[in-house]
């Protein structure tokens, strides 16, 4: 009767951007006579954070400060076509869409600070909220006069779309499974590793420290993406010990109809979360980022099994991990079957074993 | 400043966190009815007899929805992608699962529709329910989808996604040993704070303003204007923000039903699901069952895999064979393996349909083949740092889709980790790149499987 410590470890991938692509996401831009920026665009904010993200995306296109950015996702009248918040696509591929709208309106400032300045505008940058000319910033414009002049005295309104959408990888073929186009953008990769602590007694796993690795291409809030990975790493401690909406699955009996009786994490079961961030940029998301969102809870789980063996010698492969079946799995003390060279897990789970002859799972002894 | 690369505040952070936000059910109009749904009891009946005249009768109900009111019944989500249509909006004449809907009303208040729901008469002649995906091919298994216990429309025709890559028959005789698992990751809840919600107003001019608390705002008008039979200029989708979502909110549960009795009733309509419907009868994270055969020398290099996937869809398909399909395309993970043989199946339950969660289709592969990577590293006694990054992913391999990787950061990540957790690891791994392999670590027989990117 004691508490045993384990450690487990697990590396993953994942894509960006809706499998085989042809997920649209647009954006328009306007703005206000005093040079205050309106962006529109459809992309849902999950408590991702999109709003924040795409209006840093905007303040950093165009050269002017972050708070005079208004970002207006509330409805499908003022707001052009986004596919949605998911597939970790809200800042991969809607983040782009806007990126071009702002790079259209910063174009359009530049030619009216040009005519304002008689200074060609590829001499001209924007520099927090002021045109300067290159190499002899003392000739400048402030945003806001441009804006004033596009408004009173050019009659112009400075605006920008800016629309992204990889190409529908169609044809799968349905032999090999070998695809005519990329089907998905920039993969992200990522690390774990599971501390946890067995009651031999209870069967009870804690978990006590996730060190967990991301490659997010380029943190364009590092702030926002530490709280997706710790927010992830919650997610995938409750897939990996706690929840369950069938509890003796495949039976539809016991299921819990209230926060009560169906166990999500809470803050007792917080473990000590270290995140490691990696920049290593990719070539087509929003200043080289990538998207994470989706990953931050794939990771755990099978770090965490790997953790349980490491601290009581028992596989446990049918998530959740629950305290019943380490008991039951401490108690079977079931060796893999040996064959030849195979070494079969799990054999009382298999199709061989459970299905009456529809479906085999066939592997040369 | 710099905007990108800034620790910014959050755009809506103190609106969240002072609870100023407005969501769907904050927004109060007048003249507003409540809705509640009657759903079926059982896990799969015959139906008969769908009587509504008592309830539509009843002081305060204002509208009751069957299936008889929806001008498009069946439309399929992802037709787009080429998955057809199965699912009614409404039961027709058969209930699939427990908590299915089969009509609604809108009343005064939710007291006068829930009384309103128990007057309403069917007969349900009750069937067995399939609810293990492996015994879903046997000859004795009740049918459960008109399309039969599987889906059988991948490419248009197959029953199955397929993936096939090399020889698995060369690898299997090429192994030094073989390492089979099964892998059986749960459903679970995506446990939103908020619970699905929708409000209709019915608009002077003929619009209807759907409020929604979808995850995709022209998705959800798509859904709803394709079962109205109705043009997009005539729905205003109002949302955008989000109690909760990890990809249950893409559904579009409430929205078509709320417009419809808003239609029917000329009153806007709201729905708002108890905790407990969020619980028993909003779509879960599929449960995946997952089989694994790895062919690998006693060093431990990967020279195949075989895999078979269920992928437990619950009664319709919704997005199960875009989930399917993504996970097949991922299932050597961070790895490359030159000589692969996967089927998938999705296969249909009497449970709730399973839908879109986060890391959808993957989450399943990677607790799978990861775990699998662990019990390889076990059983050949091999270090299981260096195990993943001999087999790690590099510049010019390609996947099982033949699609050359040209970034990867399998090796980053893991030597990233083990300076994390204080692993020293052997000098050959340590200096170890993402770069293309120059038959570094790689035996001799192997390189012309794995080592030379050229022949990829």
């Amino acid at each position: 009767m004691a508490k045993h410590t384990g450690r487990g470890i697990a590396a993953i991938e994942y894509p960006t951007g809706m499998n085989q692509n042809g997920d649209p996401s647009q954006a328009w831009i306007k703005v206000k006579p005093d040079g205050r920026v309106d962006v529109f665009a459809g992309t849902s904010d999950i408590g991702n954070g999109s709003k924040t993200i795409q209006s840093q995306i905007v303040a950093e296109t165009i050269g002017v400060p972050y708070d005079w950015v208004t970002y207006d996702n509330s409805n499908t009248d003022s707001s052009p076509v986004c596919t949605g918040t998911f597939a970790s696509r809200a800042t991969f591929v809607a983040g782009k869409a806007v990126e071009k709208a702002a790079e259209r309106v910063r174009g359009r400032i530049l030619d009216i600070a040009g005519k304002e300045l008689e200074i060609d505008p590829s001499d001209l940058e924007i520099v927090d909220g002021e045109v300067l000319a290159k190499g002899a910033p003392q000739k400048k414009i402030a945003v806001p006069d441009v804006a004033a002049a596009a408004t009173w005295t050019y009659g112009e309104l400075i605006t920008g779309t800016g629309a992204q959408l990889k190409p529908f990888a169609s044809i799968v073929d349905p032999e090999t499974g070998e695809v005519d186009l990329p089907p998905h953008s920039a993969i992200s990769y990522a690390a774990c590793a599971a501390e946890v602590e067995v009651d031999d007694e209870t069967g009870v796993v804690r978990v006590t420290r996730l060190v967990q690795v991301y490659d997010v291409g380029l943190a364009i809030n590092p702030t926002l993406v530490e709280g997706q990975i710790e927010g992830g790493a919650v997610q995938g401690l409750g897939l990996g010990v706690l929840e369950n909406c069938y509890p003796y699955y495949p039976s539809v009996d016991h299921r819990g109809g209230e926060f009560g009786s169906y166990l999500a994490p809470g803050f007792e079961d917080l473990p000590q979360i270290d995140t490691i961030i990696i920049e290593n940029p990719s070539s087509d998301g929003p200043y080289g980022a990538k998207g994470i969102g989706e990953m931050a809870n794939n990771a755990q789980p099978p770090a965490i099994a790997s953790a349980v063996y490491d601290a009581v010698g028992v596989w446990v492969t049918e998530l959740p991990i629950t305290p019943e079946k380490v008991l039951r799995a401490l108690d079977a003390k079931r060796a893999p079957e040996r064959a030849g060279k195979t070494v079969v897990f799990d054999a009382e789970l298999s199709v061989n074993t459970v299905a009456q002859g529809g479906i085999t799972f066939d592997v040369p002894a | 400043m710099k905007a990108v690369g800034a620790r910014l505040p959050r755009y809506d952070g103190i609106e969240h966190v002072t609870g100023r936000t407005t969501y769907v059910d904050d927004v109060r109009v007048p003249g507003m009815l409540w809705v509640k749904a009657l759903r079926s009891p059982v896990h799969s009946a015959a139906m008969s007899g769908l009587d509504t005249t008592k309830a539509e009768a009843m002081p305060g109900v204002h509208a009751v929805v069957t299936h008889a009111d929806v001008p498009l019944l069946e439309y399929g989500h992802l037709s787009a992608l080429g998955i057809p249509a199965d699912e009614p909006l409404l039961a027709k004449d058969e209930v699939r699962y427990k908590g299915q809907p089969i009509a609604l009303v809108a009343a005064e208040d939710e007291e006068t529709a829930l009384a309103a729901v128990d007057a309403i008469t069917v007969d349900f002649e009750e069937r067995t329910p399939l609810l293990d995906v492996r015994r879903a091919f046997d000859d004795d298994a009740p049918t459960v989808h008109q399309w039969g216990n599987w889906y059988t429309h991948f490419e248009g025709e197959m029953d199955r996604r397929q993936i096939r890559k090399g020889s698995i028959d060369d690898a299997f005789e090429q192994a030094d040993v073989i390492v089979q698992g099964v892998y059986r990751p749960a459903a679970i809840e995506h446990v939103p704070l908020e619970t699905q919600v929708a409000l209709v107003v019915p608009e002077a001019n003929g619009r209807l303003t759907i409020y929604s608390c979808t995850q995709a705002l022209y998705f959800s008008m798509g859904v709803v204007a394709a079962h109205l039979q109705v043009p997009l200029n005539k729905l205003k989708v109002v949302g955008g923000t989000v109690g909760g979502g990890f990809g249950g909110k893409v559904d579009t549960a409430t929205e078509t039903m709320c417009a419809l009795l808003a239609q029917k009733s000329g009153r806007p309509v709201k729905w708002r699901w108890t905790r407990e419907e969020e619980f028993l009868c909003s779509s879960t994270r599929a449960p995946w069952h997952m089989e694994i055969a790895d062919a690998v020398t006693k060093d431990g290099w990967i020279l195949g895999r075989k895999m078979l996937t269920l992928h437990d869809s619950g009664a319709y398909a919704r997005f199960s064979p875009y989930g399917l399909t993504k996970h097949s395309f991922h299932h050597t993970g961070a790895y490359t393996i030159p000589n692969l043989s996967f089927d998938g199946f999705v296969v249909f339950t009497n449970r709730v349909p399973t839908t879109a969660m986060r890391g959808f289709g993957v989450t399943s592969v990677s607790f799978a083949t990861e775990t699998h990577m662990s019990r390889i590293a076990d059983v050949l006694g091999l270090d299981p740092y260096e195990v993943r990054l001999k087999n790690a992913n590099r510049v010019g391999d390609t996947s099982p889709n033949r699609i050359v990787y040209t970034d990867p950061s399998t090796v980053s990540v893991v030597k990233a980790l083990a300076g994390g957790m204080d692993v020293e690891l052997a000098t050959e791994y340590a200096a170890m790149t993402r770069d293309p392999r120059e038959g570094d670590l790689l035996p001799a027989h192997l390189v012309g499987q794995l080592g030379n990117p050229e022949d990829h």
